[in-house]
């Protein structure tokens, strides 16, 4: 390396200069450069997902971003919302699907401005909230549990109930052809074959739903595994992510495992899944009908208001109890958006009661495609009173109609 | 003072600033992840090592069946990779006369499939390896040999036996790579006497390069078995992530890094995040001790060679 008289190589004086040129611009563009202004305007509002404009109209005022993190069951929906709010009132909200026990961490510390969760918080959980606040539990999406398997030769789906599905993720049962299922499915032949249990290993919001069936089916679930997003799974193998799960029990005969619908409606006809019994007596194949028609009977039974504490409200409980409602399926879940009731930033708060009122009013349509049954009318009218009473500064900051 | 020398003494500043500024990391490192495993600490002592028990809805936690796995994945992933990294690296250091545009092309090969970000190992793991691996290895093992522990119970593709194939793959870039260049600096004289003295060319490997380069590949081993404790996307998407101590590889298992990966984002009490830290730290003090295992053992080897890592 040639040095001049100081003994410092201009080369490496260079490459310096330029590295310190680049930190400072990227600084600077950071810094003051990225707001998107309002720029754009409204050009058509019939996006491929068939989202409505409701009362919203492009916002003059400067958009404020809002962030929010939470569980990874609704982050498929949750990217499709973003992008439509944008395109249609201006306002960027950004989320983050860290996991549901990552959002409620986050919401407690007020490091995003909504959190979002698969199960509703703890009772430790709530305690552990900043003293003299309020979090709102406000339902904004749902989702069910299928049974799926992969046995060759089979077409006519199976008939499970919720304790021959605990007992088989118990390891109580462990051959296809036991004579608890073939009493379920008369007329099919079983394999004689072990069965070869999948389920997910990382925590979810799905398992959480699923294992939350399962107790409420079989008293030895409940005691020995219980319910969580995470478990101590008696039997089978983990893989991970809903993908994972289709794709082990796709490569492996003769497996059974619990995959959310989402896959289901996206990939039509990759998987076989059952039919469960519902409390009525009937054998229901889950679609984005019956999972809805669940949730609104789960809904009537009684919904606390969104300021109550939802610790114990079991929705698959209620759907579980529910006798008189015969065509609904009985493994459905919510997931919540977690937003406090006394806001701290009045253009935050206001941005952030206006996507959800968004979400729950007119982004439900968005899940049809994405396998993301629609609120039901009941609970979407709790919602909408919810987020009638977040405040500012004492004042209601919801203002439409 | 003239510009010279305020620049030498800047540099050595700086320099030495770099250097304490790694071992800081470190000290850091290990500090805060043995802060956050606190709570972890104070319920369960030392018990967490020794814990078989994996259970976040009761509250229970044990490190032992990850413990287990991280290093039987590791053994495997050794035991299958390593011959075939000497015999590549044995392979590209020949001296030989030709093929040397084979040597090129197989010593650029092997040096791009470090580079092959690990998920996509895993994902390759996952839906081609794992299937193959099941039908035309497994299931004859089990057929023939189930009488033996390691071999008994059913197959299914997702379990050590297949993590520590795909281990396997992923360190013998490595390991194959650092120990060419070893080979290649054993003095041609060594190799020129034991021509002269009558050997062929595989007693010329075997009695002489090999030993002489024996501390450096050991270092390269080192080298790929610190890859293999650490190695997280590849090995959850193949081994069947169940907590579980067994005899039998063709048991689905679970390692060190990959209940972290798995369970950490939806780890929802701090008793459950701090034991999941917890877990974080003995693979940290496991990669450690790893490593000041193998300096003191090249340490060992090296007063014998002339040879230094």
């Amino acid at each position: 390396m040639k040095l001049n008289r100081n003994g410092v190589s201009t080369a490496v004086a260079a490459v310096a200069v330029v590295i310190v040129a680049v930190i400072v611009a990227a600084g600077a563009y950071f810094a003051f450069g990225s707001n998107p202004g309002t720029t754009t305007t409204i050009v058509s509002t019939t996006t491929s997902t068939s989202i409505s404009t409701s009362t919203f109209s492009k916002t003059t005022a400067t958009p404020v971003l809002i962030n929010g993190a939470g569980g990874t069951l609704v982050a498929p929906l949750m990217s499709s919302w973003t992008f439509a709010y944008q395109q249609v009132t201006g306002g960027p909200v950004n989320y983050q699907p860290v996991g549901s026990g990552a959002g409620i961490a986050q919401i407690t510390a007020k490091t995003v401005d909504f959190g979002e969760s698969d199960a509703p918080l703890t009772a430790a959980q709530y305690s552990g909230l900043p003293s003299g606040t309020t979090l709102l539990t406000i339902p904004i999406s749902d989702s069910g549990v299928v049974p799926a398997y992969n046995l060759p030769g089979l077409t006519t789906p199976l008939k499970f109930t919720g304790d021959a599905l605990a007992r088989i993720f118990l390891g109580n049962i462990t051959q296809w052809n036991d004579p608890v299922l073939a009493a379920l499915n008369p007329g099919v032949t079983l394999p004689a074959h072990a069965i070869t249990v999948i389920h997910r290993s990382d925590g979810s919001g799905t398992m959480f739903a699923f294992t939350n069936y399962l107790s409420d089916s079989n008293a030895q679930w409940k005691s020995q595994v219980g319910i969580g997003t995470s478990v101590n799974w008696p039997t089978g193998l983990g893989c991970k992510g809903n993908a994972g799960v289709a794709g082990c029990i796709q490569n492996t005969q003769y497996a059974i495992g619990p995959l959310e619908i989402a896959y289901q409606i996206q990939n039509p006809g990759a998987i076989s899944y059952g039919s469960v019994r519902n409390a009525a007596g009937n054998f229901v194949l889950a679609n984005l009908t019956n999972i809805a028609q669940a949730l609104q009977a789960g809904g009537t039974v009684g919904l606390p208001a969104g300021s109550a504490s939802w610790t114990t409200v079991s929705i698959i409980n209620n759907i579980f109890n529910d006798t008189k409602d015969t065509g609904i399926y009985p493994i459905t879940t919510f997931t919540y958006a977690l937003v406090y009731l006394a806001q701290s930033d009045q253009s935050k708060g206001s941005a952030v009661v206006n996507f959800i009122w968004w979400v729950v009013n007119s982004g439900q349509s968005a899940g049809n495609n994405l396998g993301y049954p629609p609120l039901p009318s009941n609970v979407v009218q709790l919602d909408d009173a919810t987020l009638k009473t977040v405040t500012y500064n004492g004042t209601p900051l919801y203002t439409g109609p | 003072m003239s510009f010279r020398l305020k620049g030498d003494s800047l540099l050595k500043s700086s320099v030495a600033a770099a250097a304490l500024a790694v071992v800081a990391l470190v000290v850091a490192l290990g500090y805060e992840i043995y802060s956050g495993s606190g709570l972890s600490i104070a319920r369960f002592g030392f018990s967490f090592l020794g814990g078989r028990v994996w259970d976040p809805v009761h509250e229970i936690f044990g490190a032992l069946p990850f413990l287990y796995g991280t290093i039987l994945t590791s053994i495997l992933a050794l035991l299958f990779g390593l011959p075939i990294s000497l015999g590549v690296a044995i392979f590209l250091s020949e001296k030989a006369k030709g093929q040397t545009t084979l040597k090129y092309v197989i010593g650029t090969l092997v040096e791009l499939l470090a580079a092959v970000p690990s998920v996509i190992y895993g994902l390759w793991g996952l839906f081609f390896l794992s299937p193959l691996l099941r039908q035309y290895v497994e299931d004859p093992l089990h057929a023939y040999l189930g009488f033996v522990p390691l071999f008994s119970g059913t197959p299914f593709g997702l379990d050590f036996f297949t993590a520590g194939v795909i281990l396997a793959t992923m360190i013998i870039p490595t390991v194959s790579a650092v120990s060419r260049d070893i080979l290649n600096a054993v003095p041609n004289s060594q190799r020129e006497a034991m021509y002269s003295l009558g050997a062929t060319n595989w007693e010329v490997i075997r009695r002489t390069v090999l030993p002489y380069a024996r501390s450096g590949i050991f270092g390269a081993t080192i080298l790929g078995l610190g890859r293999a404790v650490g190695e997280t996307m590849a090995v959850t998407m193949v081994i069947g992530n169940t907590p579980r101590i067994t005899a039998s590889l063709f048991s689905g298992g679970y390692t060190l890094s990959a209940v972290i990966a798995n369970e950490f984002t939806e780890a929802s009490t701090p008793l459950y995040l701090s034991a999941l830290v917890e877990i974080g730290l003995v693979l940290f003090i496991v990669a450690l001790t790893i490593n000041v295992f193998a300096r003191f053992l090249v340490w060992r080897i090296t007063r014998g060679t002339r040879m230094r890592v």
